[in-house]
């Protein structure tokens, strides 16, 4: 059963040290090569939820599966070299050159050099960057825009088999977002990987997302495609967000 | 890093050079003379100095002009000086906290008695002259109130004004002691400096001072002396006070000391203080003359020719004596740069540690603080009954100084060091090694970097008062010429240190430019 999933949760729990829940009891999957939306409001626990993933925090409760495999059962720092991470405003080292940035997990997984300057080469064009301009550039001498499509270039260098955005575009402006909504899915159908975005706009996540996860204080309130989101959704909150986001389009 | 290690090669050989002299020092046939800071007192180490080097094959370090009696009572205690001259009355009320007698011979064999019961030093024979603190007024005041002795000084002392020197504020046999025998108040009373306070009553600023009865200048200033009729002051005879141990090592000392015995008057005294105060001869010289006048040294012996008060332009001055500065400052940069690095290499691991493991970091940087709020001089005060004098206490008081910004600095600087910036490193597989070395480090650099440079200006200022307790440096002159009231000699020694701490401050605001990692914009 575990095998057909890439990312897995078993009623997978996370308490604050005052004893609340930022998590609780959660049950949830993702298929490979999909990319799954993660929606709600800040203090949802969807941020928690990405971060039980790449072990940054440890479950109070309950297990985290990568590939089949628990998450606890393995070193937190190979596991995480195997998982590319977007933050949110990119997260690049201002006092590293874009090349030195993109190169990071290459560098610590000790690939060749030459190996990690071709696969530099050969990534930034599929983010529509071009290597030569920017490659001994420092980060702070590039636009927003820019910046982002780094940090998710570095996400990838190392090609791993599954990908985590966390809010990777709320902090740019709406012409550059869509600029790089369109890129984003342009990747998704060369790259064929499992991705997880947290966003708490809905419209980007019913443009991202082949299967959306909404969270509200901690629980799931339901899981599944855009179109049964609309048709069927499970609870009154689901509700509210499908009519609010159909009120904005229309 | 280059440059790195061009200032830590630097650094060593400075610590080498400010080692090797105390450690040549406590080599066996060194004497270590020192002195207070007042002048007749460094003229009498000097005689003795040259007497030694004159029929001994001793070696001879002089530690002059240290702070006070306490402070040169301590050096000899610990070995960090090996005699001094000293006065019999200053042991017997000073020193042994018993009251004043008045019989000259009782206090001596007191103080004899005592001093090599408790601490093993020996007073040797006097010297022939008694110097005594004594009030004195203008002339014409003292006639216009009547004054002859400090009986009658009591009436009228609350309209008075007085200016006198800082230990005898606080002696036992000073100004607290007069105040309870006689009863004496003034109107006010204001501390001040030896070589000022004639010239402050001449004009009238004071009425009245304190002197000391061998005082050159009282044949020059028409002052009236005023007899001490309930005899309140005790005798002060003037010898040399000698360490047992080395008296026991080297017998020839002891002798060649004794050379001296009852050679000086006090009507001598007066006229070698005065050469010194008023005609401004060297030191050295005139302690060569008066031992050459005694037929106690040849006529080639060597002595210093160099004039320390000349009224010559203040450029000029400065050359003659480059070489001299030449050595301060090397002393001082020593001095400075050995704390300075002492400091770093404490500072920053225990920074390193402190925001590792956080609980109770904020109150031990606090307390590390808490050395800021201890004035400089005391700080090095503190040191000496544990390092004796010259350069190690300096450097250790200096030690203390430079910690706490070094310490803030690196731990804020690695505290808040882009913490998001941490975080995307820790996801995509960075170890806390590999955080701390290629992140973490470089974005605290700067500030790091200018904790030190605030550490460094520190204690290249610090570093002058290092001069009060014998570790030399460029506080030297300015202490010498406090005691002559010389602005010149004052300035040879504060213009180089300014400059130095100017110098100091922008070659590490250089290396902090250095170490600012490209890419970082210059605000963060």
């Amino acid at each position: 059963m575990t095998n057909t999933w890439d990312l897995e949760a078993w009623q997978l729990s996370k308490r604050f040290p005052d004893g609340t829940y930022a998590l609780q009891n959660i049950d949830w999957s993702v298929k490979p090569g999909e990319t799954m939306a993660l929606i709600g409001e800040s203090g949802s626990g969807k941020t928690t939820l990405l971060r039980l993933l790449n072990r940054l925090a440890e479950p109070s409760s309950g297990e985290v599966f990568i590939q089949g495999h628990p998450a606890t059962k393995q070193d937190p720092i190979t596991l995480r070299r195997r998982l590319g991470y977007v933050p949110q405003d990119g997260g690049l080292f201002p006092h590293w050159t874009i090349r030195h940035n993109v190169c990071l997990v290459p560098q610590l997984l000790e690939w060749p050099i030459d190996q990690q300057h071709d696969r530099f080469n050969t990534l930034l064009p599929l983010v529509n960057l071009d290597p030569t301009q920017i490659a001994d550039r420092y980060p702070i001498e590039l636009s927003g825009g820019q910046r982002q499509r780094v940090a998710v270039a570095r996400a990838l260098a190392a090609d791993p088999p599954i990908v985590l955005f966390d809010e990777p575009f709320s902090a740019l402006d709406p012409l550059t977002r869509h600029e790089l909504h369109e890129q984003f899915l342009a990747l998704k159908t060369t790259l064929h990987k499992t991705m997880v975005v947290i966003t708490h706009d809905m419209a980007e996540a019913f443009h991202l997302g082949d299967r959306i996860t909404v969270l509200k204080d901690g629980r799931i309130h339901q899981m599944g495609t855009t179109q049964e989101l609309i048709d069927t959704p499970a609870t009154p909150y689901v509700t509210s967000l499908i009519q609010h986001h159909l009120a904005q389009i229309h | 890093m280059s440059v790195g290690w061009l200032q830590k090669s630097l650094l060593s050989a400075l610590v080498f050079l400010i080692w090797i002299g105390p450690v040549l020092a406590s080599s066996n046939s060194t004497i270590i003379v020192g002195s207070k800071n007042f002048l007749e007192n460094r003229l009498l180490a000097e005689m003795f100095a040259q007497l030694i080097e004159a029929h001994t094959t001793l070696t001879v370090e002089r530690r002059l002009g240290l702070a006070g009696t306490q402070i040169c009572f301590q050096a000899l205690t610990t070995g960090g000086i090996d005699l001094y001259p000293e006065y019999t009355g200053t042991g017997l009320v000073t020193i042994l906290r018993e009251p004043a007698m008045r019989d000259p011979s009782a206090v001596l064999n007191r103080v004899r008695s005592e001093f090599r019961k408790r601490w093993n030093l020996w007073w040797l024979a006097p010297l022939g002259f008694d110097n005594s603190y004594a009030l004195a007024l203008r002339r014409d005041r003292a006639h216009a109130f009547n004054i002859r002795t400090i009986t009658d000084l009591v009436r009228v002392a609350p309209k008075l004004k007085a200016g006198f020197g800082y230990e005898f504020i606080q002696r036992a046999d000073g100004l607290p002691g007069l105040k309870q025998l006689y009863g004496l108040q003034f109107h006010d009373v204001v501390g001040m400096q030896q070589s000022l306070k004639y010239q402050a009553t001449e004009n009238g600023d004071v009425d009245v001072l304190d002197v000391y009865t061998t005082d050159g200048r009282l044949a020059v200033y028409d002052f009236v002396v005023l007899e001490d009729d309930r005899q309140f002051f005790p005798p002060y005879d003037a010898t040399a006070l000698v360490r047992g141990a080395m008296l026991k090592r080297h017998p020839e000392l002891g002798q060649v000391l004794s050379l001296l015995t009852n050679a000086l008057s006090p009507k001598r005294m007066r006229e070698l203080n005065l050469r010194i105060q008023e005609q401004g001869e060297a030191i050295p010289q005139v302690a060569y003359d008066a031992l050459h006048t005694l037929h106690l040294v040849k006529e080639d012996h060597p002595s210093s020719t160099a004039t320390i008060k000349e009224s010559t332009s203040f450029l000029s001055y400065m050359w003659k004596r480059r070489a001299t500065l030449m050595v301060r400052t090397g002393e001082h940069l020593g001095l400075a740069g050995t704390g300075l690095l002492l400091g770093i290499m404490l500072a920053i691991p225990l920074a390193f540690i402190l925001e590792r493991w956080r609980t109770g970091a904020e109150t031990m940087i606090r307390f590390i603080g808490m050395s800021q709020t201890i004035p400089s001089m005391a700080l090095l005060a503190f040191m000496i009954p544990l390092f004796g004098v010259g350069a190690l206490p300096a450097i250790m008081a200096l030690w203390i100084y430079s910690l706490y910004p070094i310490v803030r600095n690196t731990f804020s600087g690695l505290r808040d060091a882009a913490p998001t910036v941490v975080e995307t490193g820790r996801a995509l597989g960075m170890t806390e090694w590999q955080i701390l070395r290629s992140v973490r480090l470089p974005l605290a650099a700067p500030t790091i970097m200018a904790g030190i440079r605030t550490a460094a200006i520190w204690t290249v200022g610090t570093a002058t008062l290092a001069a009060f307790i014998g570790a030399g440096g460029l506080g030297v002159p300015i202490v010498s010429g406090l005691q002559l009231a010389d602005v010149n000699i004052i300035l040879s020694g504060a213009l180089p240190a300014t400059i130095l701490a100017l110098i100091v401050d922008g070659l590490l605001g250089w290396v902090e430019r250095l170490v600012r990692p490209r890419g970082l914009e210059a605000s963060q």
